[in-house]
């Protein structure tokens, strides 16, 4: 299995520049920069597909292995984060590394958890639907959606608004959260390392 | 709750060690299976070894732990 999952892993490695050049044919493919006539591009557009389709399932595979399988865990992301554990004294700096890392990421998805729940608007209405004469409002809110789709459908205004500014959670899609958390830890763990090296 | 306890500092005499037996950081390093750094660190005193490498190093230079692993003081 160790030695299936590293071939694996090596297919995975060296496919990227394959992935990434053919990902470069298909976009000019279906901009139509490409003659579509051709057999040879036809036969380049199919193999992409295919190459796209094992790239995709190697992808799945590998990182359902990352969380199940320890030693593989241990192998590719030590890789990964620069991880090294040569003797005593670096594991100990590891962990301390390790645990100002966890600790900053937690507190970075706390603040995140705040500003995706918490929901501000700014509004004016129209004189004739005032209250008590004001025509300014701030409205507070608090948001917790459990799935994505459930977020979008939120209740139309029934009075007419001028909104000055509203906020309804974080801008960022949640792809791009998970990859700034991913930089996050491996840059928060080296730097934390570099630090206690000194 | 828990009384403050005092301090221990440690200091050692491994540079001493080392030079009488005219070696470098390097050389004990891998003669105790550590890397350079750690060697640094002991010397200078920003690090301690565990007991196992303590032991280690005594074994190695023929000597009795505390030869060259000692308390100074007492800092509160």
């Amino acid at each position: 299995m160790k030695r299936f999952d590293s071939t694996l892993l090596k297919v995975f490695l060296y496919g990227l520049p394959v992935v990434a050049v053919l990902a470069i044919f298909a976009y000019f493919y279906s901009t139509g920069a490409v003659n579509h006539a051709t057999g040879y591009a036809k036969f380049m557009n199919s193999f992409t597909g295919l190459v796209f389709a094992v790239w995709m399932t190697l992808s799945i595979y590998l990182s359902a292995r990352l969380m199940f399988s320890g030693p593989f865990r241990e192998q590719v992301i030590a890789k990964i984060t620069f991880l090294r554990e040569r003797d005593e004294r670096e594991v100990i700096l590891t962990g301390k590394a390790t645990k100002a890392t966890f600790l900053t990421s937690l507190a970075i998805l706390i603040f995140l958890f705040c500003l995706s729940c918490f929901q501000i608007s700014i509004y004016r209405v129209p004189q004739d639907k005032a209250v008590d004469g004001k025509t300014g409002f701030v409205s507070l809110g608090l948001g917790f959606s459990l799935l994505q789709h459930e977020k979008q459908d939120i209740a139309k205004d029934t009075i007419p608004k001028e909104h000055i500014f509203t906020y309804r959670g974080l801008p960022i899609s949640s792809e791009t959260i998970i990859l700034i958390l991913i930089l996050w830890q491996i840059l928060s763990y080296n730097y934390s390392m570099r630090r206690l090296i000194k | 709750m828990s009384k403050s306890l005092p301090q221990l500092k440690i200091i050692n005499r491994l540079h001493v060690f080392r030079a009488i037996q005219r070696m470098t950081q390097e050389q004990l390093a891998k003669e105790v299976g550590v890397t350079r750094a750690t060697i640094v660190a002991i010397e200078g005193g920003g690090y301690n070894p565990s007991l196992e490498l303590a032991f280690r190093i005594a074994r190695y230079f023929r000597t009795d732990i505390n030869t060259i692993f000692s308390i100074e003081e007492e800092i509160k």
